[in-house]
């Protein structure tokens, strides 16, 4: 009898367990306030969509400080904007070249590319400031520009993210923007190829889509968010 | 014969220039263009400047590649070049956009007139797609052609962003003019239109009305497409005054409005305003001027107000430091103050107070100092007591004027000297200068006998002062002599005269005691005569002084109690007879130093100083007045309270230990219980 009342008691403990770690688990995976009286600070959708405007205006901005610093020290007075060896590694994606391709894609889309390109300059950047950081020839200012620069995207990745799940919460988009934390599913290709790239082509094409990430998102913001003019 | 030299290929044309190298001039002809050979033949070194020298040919090939300085045709639009020469072939002269959805491109014939007419050139691009590296790219036509302006016109179709374009010139036979700078992308080639709508308007006027900040408020140009965020834009302002020369330039911004600080009242200004892409290099052209006039202008007199207004200021503050010098001195540099002995103005220490400090010193005087000075010295052998000599009017400390004091009042010989030479006997002689007086301290005696007496005796009224006074203390030493004289006869402890037993009338709270009206003059004019014919030596002197002293200490005199052993009463007749006139006062010692010392010279000192001690009126006082008006204190102890009926001792032996605080042996004296309770000091 006590081995029974035993395997009882064990059995109950058990399952009391497991609804608790359930409920836990759920809880836990909140990512935004759903409430306004819950206590905690809800952003409107306008508000993360400026915030992260401004971050991308800056990111590009640091991007072409570094380039033009870049092509003022090592290739002075040259426009190298006609090489042809110049390929970038984000090539592959496919993005909208226009105001109106862009205007005319569909939400989901430009905010999956948008992702796409954060998501494909994160280890580009990355071993950028760590080479830079061993070459002398750069002064300190820049090797610090390099490394905000790949922590920059970093945190508009995350924040572009957010807004997608603000957008997805508000039923604007569609749920399969979701699932965006496995970066090896965008590039299929060899991701390495950026390995190949020279350091100024690197900041070449890191300025360029930089440019089109800014231009993206405030596209975006404007035809999600009802302002006059847009 | 030309030699043509090896150089360095970019990804453009070789130009060969004629001529030795000072005098390189543009060449009538290209003698050699060619492309790129191969692939190896693209970009091998970024600087490469070689010249190549000429024969003694007057034809000469000269290789030149520069990146620094490119005369290629078709130099490129987007490079700034302000010292390359003009191309000769064919070449556009810009491409630009003012929204980044068309631009155009023109080109000029260079020399080539003959290509001028319309259709002769035709306009070819070419837009890159990565990652298509093909080298053939195919080029396509001009979409739209604007001969008027011999430009190209691309429409929204064909521009496209973030691609590269390249653009040539094709002559009639497949000629092409072609320079690989001339590639660029739409963003890289964008100049804005300039802002509308600008305005200003006032926003403050600094406090002296001298300067005023103004507010410029803008709009972005309408064919930017900023809403939508296709374009954005940061703007420069500039002004300056109406007929400068220059333009001053703000920090470039974002935003659509801006302030400009510190503008000049009553001038006019000229502002205009013009923008570019945000991070990157081209501005658009400028806007219109708008003129901006502040207001004001009357600015010479509230300036020379200022002016005047802080000149006076400083001019009073220095008058008024010059003036009080001495006040600003003492509020800016307080003086130090100086070291202050408790009870005593520091001014009696200068020259020629020294009667009033002695008087203070020795304890007399009301606020007279504490008792505890004395101490220190108490154990100290090598401490000297100066004694206060008339002739020697500086130098006059307070313990030197005590002992003279008490020796006179007494006396007694020198106490101190006394007590060094016999601890025992109690007479001696006083010795003019004292000796070391460690062990005998007669301030404190004088200090706790003043007390006793007071406390004891009901006296006459006095003036409430100490009844030392610093003239008494003046008398020099010489006059504890002649008591010494008296004292050796009478012997020690005895108190010979009973003159020092006086009637205390009334004791003042203040300390002081009143004596017997009348008695003290009496017993003043028997002591003073008696003193001197006791002391005739070395009393002249010190006459006059003490005269002075004399008749200022008898009033304020306190009674002294003094131990008399074999019996302190004297005779009202021997009193007298000790009592000096009182302006023939010989002895000038101090009257609070009314020493109960058991060396002789109680006759001496009481003639002395007759006023501590008063005889009573009635005669053989003796008989009831110890027990009905006086008591005789036989000590007083280290806590200055009166002892009564001490043990009988020696007086002298003890006197080193602790002469201060206590009284030599007084003897057996009579104390009523109810007068008891006085004996407290």
């Amino acid at each position: 009898m006590p081995g029974n009342v035993g395997s009882a008691s064990a059995g109950w403990g058990l399952l009391v367990c497991l609804v608790f770690c359930t409920r836990l688990a759920s809880v836990r995976a909140a990512p935004i306030c759903s409430s306004a009286h819950a206590g905690c600070h809800v952003l409107s959708l306008a508000n993360l969509f400026d915030r992260v405007i401004q971050h991308s205006a800056r990111m590009h901005g640091i991007s072409n400080d570094l380039h033009s610093e870049f092509e003022q020290y090592f290739l002075p007075s040259k426009n190298q904007i006609g090489r042809v060896s110049r390929n970038c590694h984000t090539s592959t994606i496919l993005t909208p070249n226009g105001k109106e391709n862009a205007q005319r894609m569909a939400r989901d889309e430009l905010m999956q590319v948008i992702l796409k390109l954060l998501v494909a300059w994160r280890d580009p950047l990355w071993h950028f400031h760590q080479s830079m950081s061993h070459q002398h020839d750069f002064n300190n200012f820049s090797s610090n520009k390099a490394l905000e620069m790949s922590d920059m995207v970093h945190e508009l990745r995350t924040g572009v993210e957010k807004v997608a799940e603000k957008m997805q919460m508000l039923g604007i988009m569609s749920n399969s923007v979701s699932g965006l934390t496995s970066p090896e599913i965008l590039l299929p290709s060899d991701s390495s190829e950026w390995r190949l790239m020279k350091d100024y082509d690197l900041l070449y094409c890191f300025r360029r889509d930089s440019n089109k990430v800014q231009n993206y998102l405030k596209i975006l913001k404007c035809r999600i968010v009802p302002d006059h003019g847009c | 014969m030309a030699e043509v030299l090896e150089g360095c290929w970019t990804t453009g044309t070789w130009t060969v220039y004629q001529g030795p190298q000072e005098a390189w001039a543009e060449p009538p002809s290209p003698l050699i263009s060619r492309e790129p050979q191969s692939a190896g033949e693209q970009r091998t070194c970024e600087r490469c400047v070689m010249a190549v020298s000429l024969s003694s040919s007057n034809l000469l090939l000269l290789l030149v590649s520069s990146l620094d300085w490119l005369s290629a045709p078709g130099s490129a639009f987007l490079m700034d070049h302000a010292s390359a020469p003009a191309p000769l072939e064919p070449h556009f002269t810009e491409c630009t956009s003012r929204n980044r959805e068309t631009f155009r491109c023109r080109w000029s014939p260079g020399r080539f007139h003959n290509l001028s007419a319309p259709g002769a050139l035709r306009v070819f691009y070419m837009r890159k797609q990565l990652p298509f590296i093909s080298p053939t790219s195919e080029w396509k036509e001009c979409p739209q052609y604007i001969y008027e302006n011999k430009e190209c016109f691309f429409g929204v179709n064909h521009t496209t962003s973030w691609l590269t374009y390249c653009v040539q010139l094709r002559g009639q036979n497949n000629v092409t003019y072609y320079n690989e700078d001339d590639c660029f992308t739409v963003e890289g080639i964008v100049r804005p239109d300039p802002p509308v709508s600008l305005n200003w308007t006032l926003l403050k006027m600094s406090p002296s009305g001298l300067s005023y900040d103004v507010k410029v408020t803008w709009n972005h140009p309408p064919s930017a497409d900023v809403k939508v965020g296709w374009m954005h834009l940061e703007y420069e302002l500039q002004y300056q005054e109406r007929n400068a020369t220059s333009w001053e330039a703000l920090d470039i911004q974002t935003d659509t409005q801006q302030t400009i600080y510190g503008l000049q009242a009553g001038t006019e200004y000229e502002v205009h305003i013009r923008c570019r892409m945000f991070a990157y290099t081209k501005f658009g052209e400028f806007s219109d001027s708008i003129f901006i006039q502040m207001p004001g202008g009357a600015v010479l007199p509230i300036t020379l107000i200022v002016v005047f207004g802080i000149v006076g200021i400083l001019i009073l503050i220095l008058l008024i430091v010059v003036s009080q010098q001495h006040r600003v001195m003492m509020i800016l540099l307080p003086p130090i103050p100086a070291p202050k002995i408790k009870g005593i103005d520091s001014e009696l220490l200068k020259k020629g107070k020294l009667d009033e400090l002695n008087f203070i010193m020795s304890g007399e005087g009301m606020g007279g100092l504490p008792t505890y000075a004395p101490d220190f010295y108490r154990d100290e052998p090598w401490v000297e007591f100066i004694e206060v000599d008339a002739e020697y009017p500086e130098g006059g400390e307070k313990e030197e004027g005590q002992s003279s004091d008490t020796q006179r009042l007494l006396g007694l010989p020198q106490p101190s000297v006394h007590m060094n030479r016999t601890c025992s006997s109690p007479a001696g002689f006083a010795d003019g200068d004292s000796g070391p007086a460690s062990s005998y301290d007669p301030d404190v005696p004088n200090q706790d006998t003043l007390m006793l007496v007071a406390a004891l005796l009901p006296g006459q009224p006095e003036d409430g002062e100490a009844p030392a006074g610093a003239a008494e203390r003046s008398p020099p030493p010489e006059r504890g002599e002649a008591p010494a004289v008296h004292v050796q006869a009478t012997g020690p402890q005895t108190w010979v005269n009973t003159d020092f037993y006086a009637q205390v009338s009334n004791v003042m709270p203040s300390g002081g005691v009143v004596l017997s009206p009348g008695q003290q003059l009496r017993i003043q004019e028997a002591s003073s005569a008696t003193q001197r014919e006791a002391q005739k030596k070395g009393a002249e002197r010190e006459d006059a002084e003490e005269a002075e002293g004399k008749e200022h200490q008898e009033l304020q005199f306190q009674l002294l109690v003094v131990d008399a052993e074999g019996g302190g009463y004297t005779s009202e007749s021997s009193a007298r007879q000790m009592g000096a006139p009182p302006g023939a006062h010989a002895a000038g010692e101090g009257p609070g130093a009314a020493r109960p010392h058991p060396h002789g010279g109680p006759a001496a000192t009481a003639g002395e100083h007759p006023s501590p001690y008063i005889l009573p009126d009635s005669p053989p006082p003796p008989a009831f007045a110890p027990v009905a008006d006086y008591t005789v204190i036989q000590e007083v102890d280290s806590k200055h309270s009166v002892l009564v009926d001490p043990p009988p001792h020696q007086p002298p032996p003890c006197l080193p230990q602790h002469p201060a605080k206590t009284l030599p042996a007084l003897p057996v004296g009579y104390v009523t219980p109810d007068l008891l309770g006085n004996l407290a000091p």
